[in-house]
């Protein structure tokens, strides 16, 4: 139902619609995809973005902009030269 | 750091040395990495970090959270060191900045971040997310870092970064606003829809 909901206003809404709790619920938005939310907030950000298309979209744009900034960077691995210089610079 | 009287044996030492501290080394390196943004500047400040913990291994209690006393550490060597010796000119100040995104008058600018669609993110390379995060000045490019990469909750952070947690929190919500921006300009200047 709510994914019905946001599509018929995704179709309706204009670009420049706003939501007086946007700025409100994106700082929530974050504080929950964070994992430090209240379980309020987290309850109050859920129902709000099943019924406002506005911070849906802000929602689904931090998810994936987060997955984008973790699965796209480049993820260095340490040589073993230089786990072994290191050790051997370490009186152990 | 305080230097308690040595507490631990060299036989613990070498234990904390290689199962607490050694398993944290990629992530430290890519740490390193995308602070200096150089292989060679990386290795040394990686190395230099793993000196310093050793050094100062007994004022680390064995069994806490290992990862957060080095990433603070390696920061603080950053800071220390390499910042000052950073070529980039364009460096900004990070107290500037942050008094300019904390005033009131300027709360509208970050907030009217030009469209950004989720697809458009999805369909960006990693050359373009990598130049949008490096784009930032380095202290929120850090709290992106260490949330969003690395997992550290706000209290570790503020640890790391000798911080208040409120602050990590806003300097967090700032960076994220930034970024987004980056993104969207960059998008926007590239033709995306
Ligand atoms: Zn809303």
């Amino acid at each position: 139902m709510g994914a019905f909901i946001r599509w018929i206003q995704r179709a309706m809404m204009s670009k420049e619609a706003r939501c007086k709790e946007e700025e409100r619920c994106l700082e929530l938005v974050r504080l929950m995809l964070d994992d430090q939310a209240t379980k309020e907030d987290s309850e109050y950000v859920l129902k709000h973005i099943d019924g406002c298309y506005r911070c849906y979209d802000n929602y689904d744009l931090e998810k994936t902009i987060r997955k984008a900034v973790k699965s796209k960077t480049k993820n260095l691995e340490v040589s073993n030269e230089i786990v072994e210089e290191i050790k051997s610079k370490v009186p152990i | 750091m305080e230097q308690p009287a040595d507490r631990y044996s060299d036989l613990e030492k070498s234990d904390i040395f290689n199962n607490e501290f050694m398993v944290h080394i990629d992530a430290l390196y890519n740490f390193a990495y995308k602070l200096t943004l150089n292989e060679d500047d990386a290795k040394d400040l990686l190395q230099d970090t793993c000196m310093k913990a050793f050094r100062f291994i007994n004022s680390f209690e064995q069994g806490t959270n290992a990862k957060a006393w080095l990433f603070r550490i390696l920061k603080n060597s950053f800071i220390n060191e390499y910042r000052k010796k950073s070529k980039n000119p364009g460096m900004v100040d990070y107290q500037e900045v942050e008094t300019y995104y904390n005033s009131d008058e300027n709360e509208g600018q970050v907030q009217t971040t030009p469209d950004l669609r989720s697809e458009t993110v999805k369909g960006m390379l990693g050359d373009e997310i990598t130049n949008a995060l490096n784009s930032l000045d380095v202290d929120f490019k850090t709290v992106i870092i260490l949330c969003d990469l690395e997992g550290f909750k706000y209290d570790e952070m503020a640890k790391i970064l000798d911080i208040p947690i409120g602050t990590v929190r806003s300097r967090l919500h700032r960076a994220r606003n930034m970024l987004k921006l980056k993104l969207a300009t960059y998008a926007a200047s590239m033709g995306y829809k």
